[in-house]
């Protein structure tokens, strides 16, 4: 499967000749003496899908607020198309947001809730009932014009949240957590409904999610945040395979970690000593010196049983299967390896489950290649 | 909460902050506020044969003498006679036994209403609302029928072989102390409920889980937890009470005098209006502590709100 | 947790007969032949003839409900006004003594109030020459001043539990505050504005000792002329009264009741 963002060709973050769409600019958002948003900036290009990810009170929403006009920055500036709009009121801003509670106004029907963006901008009766029709018939909710929210269901209602925020035609839409209030399985289609939305229309998405999956299926990139500033940004791929710190890298799915320090530079590998006793052995982007202490950190999709265990091999481990979580596709097996450590592993059921290779107690060792992990200095 | 926004935004805010706080806040500082200075003033006049009828407090005598005159005779009759004391304390007293009763009473109705099945609930808060949309002065009037000495309380005891002659009720403390429990009630039970109904029950089945028994996991558990609900009631009881003119007027006697009919009595019989001033300004400080009592719980409870 | 309730209900029941029985004798005693309240010697309406041929009552009845209306509907408006501040504007200086203001009506007894506005609308005519004379101008200000604090109580209830976001996303769709104010919060909180004005109405209708106070000559509220007809003794006429307003109250609740379960229904 190809992820969405590796079938978007045009990557404009790349091109240094590439002018942003939304620019945030040193932003900063105090409440009383704490720092809500700390020293944030980050562009954004026109058409991406970009998505805040952390977990509660990182500051997301906060930001997504300032970008909304609903909040103002306590410093730092936002340029939107080039102008900026640091102080224009939410009202005058050419950018719309899908509330997390949707907030339907309860005491309109869905064709008026959708039409009242439109009224404000005093267009005539006529172009309010084309582009409310247009609307609904995107949204594939037109029978539903005449419901008042509270008879909606609540995929429904995220329909009718998000023809109202598109009504307007912004170039830009905020979604503060889109799919929150959704149950599991509705949230999986409608992920994709809204990525096909998005790429048809051509808006530049920013959404607020704190649920990790929703943003790597979604996002052509993310901004990983946390305690109010930005850890790390870049393509879904790239925050999976190459987290830069280890907040990230533990964010993000589920990884062994293995403290040591660098005790020899081999070309673009260093080897790194750690206390489960072998060295290992693995690929670096940046020079490092020796001493340096780091973190090995390696998925556990990426470890593999070893056939020949060699007493002086490097990135091999043995140890005992402890636990082993069945997942039906995948198992989950836990090994505790020399020093204690416990190390996970995920393996495919590629055999039905009574046939499977490792059982408890069994000894096992395993091996991971120099390029399946990353190196963390933080 | 919005920061300060800047600019257009600015702008709006400080208009709605002007209109929104200036206007009532302008209208209580005009006609609640002021109105209180001029009480003061005028309790320390003196009554005089005039349109109004009281002395002025001061007077340009000559160009640049200002004569301030404080007249403390009314305080001084107030002390030395003992009618304004005992009046004084009968309200007191009136105001104490009434709120506690108010809740002996109220607490149990608020609980059962609040405990009763969702569907009854609205009713039952209904038919304690709807007496008070009914004119009061004419619900007190109601007990004169019952409670006077050939009234109907009298007629079904004697009916009953109870008694053979009837009771005084009316014109006595206890028809003061039925009239106020009957007219306040709902103010009791209102808050009592709106507390008991935000009260998480599963706290008294985690209590009951824990091995506790009914009568302990009401004492430690639901009584600590409406404290809040018993002292918005009490004040809302005990406060007016304290000023209470119509049902002393209505069903108490000379017995039983309280200073809200005292200082109707100064004010429109003796028209002696720097001492039905000077009433009120006892009055007032009087109701001073429990009504700041009432004001810090009230904060209280609006900042533990989550 | 169900068992040994009947205590609790025989209480409640008790409870709800010591506020409706002094109603039901009123009401049946207003159908009694008698001029003497309890003996009962036969069915009439003679009463409520008399009544309605009372015109000083009528008079008083009408003003009354002028006045009501009036003060009712300016409550609404500052008491909104005052809920709007304590709700949105939740840190200006002044706020506790603001906030005190608001309170101390509440509670406040008749007396108090009624003495301390009668004397300010004295000096105030003896300095600026208004208000001249004292009728209806004079009761509806001092109405309002106590029933806006009732108003302000039931609007920052129903203004508090709003869900802000609403007001944002209008915001965010391009209305401006004042329309916002006006298209979304006003509906919303209409049910209390509602609410907020019948408290008003009722409050001012039933008031006699702060009227008492304020009221000049000639300008006679309808509890003004029940209290000086009740201080003769009991009246029979204040009986088909009592019956009249009962009925009232009680038809515009059950229609209330009504048109709210309707309203829900229709959701």
């Amino acid at each position: 499967m190809t992820t969405l963002a590796e079938r978007r060709s045009l990557e404009p973050w790349q091109d240094p000749k590439a002018v942003p769409y939304l620019r945030i600019e040193r932003v900063t958002k105090k409440f009383d003496d704490i720092y809500a948003v700390d020293d944030v900036s980050l562009d954004i290009f026109q058409g991406e899908f970009f998505s805040l990810l952390g977990s509660s009170g990182c500051g997301k929403s906060t930001l997504l607020r300032m970008l909304a006009g609903l909040e103002y920055p306590s410093s730092g500036r936002i340029y939107i198309d080039g102008v900026d709009v640091t102080d224009v009121p939410a009202y005058s801003r050419p950018v719309n947001m899908m509330f997390q509670s949707y907030a339907l106004f309860p005491h309109m029907s869905v064709e008026q809730n959708v039409e009242f963006g439109l009224k404000q901008d005093r267009l005539s009766r006529r172009e309010r009932t084309e582009r409310v029709a247009e609307m609904l018939e995107l949204l594939k909710i037109t029978e539903l014009r005449k419901r008042r929210p509270d008879q909606l269901s609540g995929g429904q209602r995220q329909r009718v949240a998000l023809a109202r925020s598109l009504a307007k035609h912004p170039k830009l839409l905020l979604l503060d957590e889109p799919l929150g209030a959704l149950d599991k399985r509705l949230r999986e289609n409608t992920q994709f409904e809204l990525v096909n939305l998005q790429e048809r229309l051509g808006i530049t998405f920013v959404t607020v999610t704190h649920d990790q999956e929703e943003a790597m299926t979604m996002s052509t990139r993310i901004a990983v945040m946390d305690a109010g500033q930005i850890m790390q940004v870049d393509t879904p791929t790239a925050i999976y395979e190459f987290p830069t710190c280890r907040l990230v890298a533990e964010f993000i799915g589920s990884i062994n970690l293995f403290e040591g320090k660098v005790v020899a530079t081999e070309g673009n590998a260093v080897l790194v000593e750690t206390r489960v006793g072998r060295p290992m052995r693995m690929h670096s982007f940046h020079p490092m010196v020796l001493g340096t202490p780091v973190t090995v950190a390696v998925r556990p999709e990426k470890m593999r049983l070893c056939a020949d265990f060699r007493d002086d091999g490097v990135n091999q481990l043995k140890g005992r299967v402890e636990d082993i979580a069945y997942l039906g596709d995948v198992s989950i097996y836990r090994i505790r390896v020399g020093d204690g450590a416990l190390v996970e592993m995920t393996l495919t059921n590629v055999q039905p489950r009574t046939e499977q290779a490792l059982t408890w107690e069994q000894d096992v060792a395993i091996e991971w290649s120099p390029s399946s992990g990353v190196v963390l200095t933080e | 909460m919005p920061a300060p926004p800047p600019n257009r935004a600015k702008h709006t805010h400080r208009t709605s902050r002007l209109v929104n706080i200036g206007i009532p806040y302008l209208w209580l500082g005009l006609f609640f506020l002021l109105p209180f200075a001029i009480v003061l003033q005028i309790s320390l006049a003196e009554p005089a044969l005039a349109q109004p009828p009281y002395t002025a407090l001061w007077q340009w005598v000559d160009e640049g003498l200002l004569r301030i005159e404080i007249n403390l005779r009314n305080f001084m009759m107030v002390a030395e006679d003992d009618l304004y004391l005992s009046a004084l304390l009968n309200s007191l007293q009136v105001a104490f036994i009434c709120t506690l009763l108010c809740l002996l009473l109220g607490y149990p109705m608020a609980y059962a209403i609040a405990t009763a099945p969702e569907r009854w609930r609205i009713i039952l808060l209904m038919l304690i609302v709807l007496p008070f949309w009914t004119s009061f002065l004419i619900r007190v009037y109601a007990w004169i029928g019952i409670l006077k000495s050939k009234g109907l309380l009298n007629d079904l005891l004697i009916w009953l072989g109870l008694i053979d002659t009837p009771l005084a009720i009316l014109h006595t403390q206890t028809a003061i102390y039925i009239g106020v429990v009957y007219s306040y009630l709902p103010f009791m039970i209102l808050p009592l409920y709106a507390n008991l109904s935000r009260l998480d029950m599963s706290l008294l089945e985690a209590a009951a889980d824990l091995g506790c028994r009914p009568m302990r996991a009401f004492l430690r558990v639901t009584l600590p937890l409406s404290m809040a609900g018993i002292l918005a009631g009490s004040m809302l009881v005990f406060i007016p009470v304290v000023g209470e003119f119509v049902i002393p007027d209505l069903l108490g006697g000379p017995e039983s005098l309280m200073v809200g009919k005292l200082l109707w009595t100064e004010f429109f019989s003796n028209k002696d209006w720097p001492l039905a001033s000077a009433l009120a300004i006892l009055l007032l400080a009087l109701l001073v502590v429990p009504f700041v009592m009432m004001q810090r719980l009230q904060q209280r409870i609006e900042g533990g709100r989550p | 947790m169900r068992r040994r309730r009947w205590p609790l209900l025989t209480l409640l029941a008790f409870g709800y007969a010591f506020l409706y029985v002094p109603i039901l004798l009123l009401i049946i005693y207003s159908f009694n032949e008698s001029r003497l309240v309890t003996v009962w010697t036969g069915f009439s309406t003679k009463w409520y003839v008399e009544l309605f041929r009372n015109q000083q009552l009528l008079d008083a009845a009408w003003l009354s409900v002028r006045i009501a209306a009036v003060n009712a509907t300016l409550a609404v408006v500052l008491g909104t006004l005052a809920a709007n501040a304590l709700v949105r504007h939740r840190h200006f200086r002044g706020r506790t003594g603001f906030e005190l203001l608001l309170t101390a009506p509440l509670v406040m007894p008749d007396v108090i109030i009624g003495l301390s506005l009668l004397l300010l609308f004295v000096a105030m005519q003896h300095t600026i020459g208004w208000p001249d004379g004292r009728g209806f101008t004079t009761i509806t200000i001092a109405h309002v001043t106590f029933s806006m604090a009732y108003v302000a109580v039931v609007v920052r209830a129903r203004l508090s539990q709003m869900d802000r976001s609403l007001e944002e996303a209008a915001m965010d769709l391009g209305a401006r505050p004042l329309r916002v104010y006006l298209t979304i919060t006003l509906p919303l909180i209409a049910p209390a504005l509602l609410s907020g004005w019948l408290l008003a109405f009722t409050l001012s209708l039933d008031d006699l000792v702060i009227a008492s106070f304020v009221a000049g000559p000639g300008s006679t509220t309808l509890p003004m002329v029940i209290y000086s007809s009740v201080r003769m003794g009991v009246s029979p006429q204040i009986n088909a009264l009592a019956t009249i307003i009962v009925a009232v109250v009680t038809l515009a609740v059950v229609i209330a009741g009504i048109a709210m379960r309707r309203g829900r229904q229709a959701r």
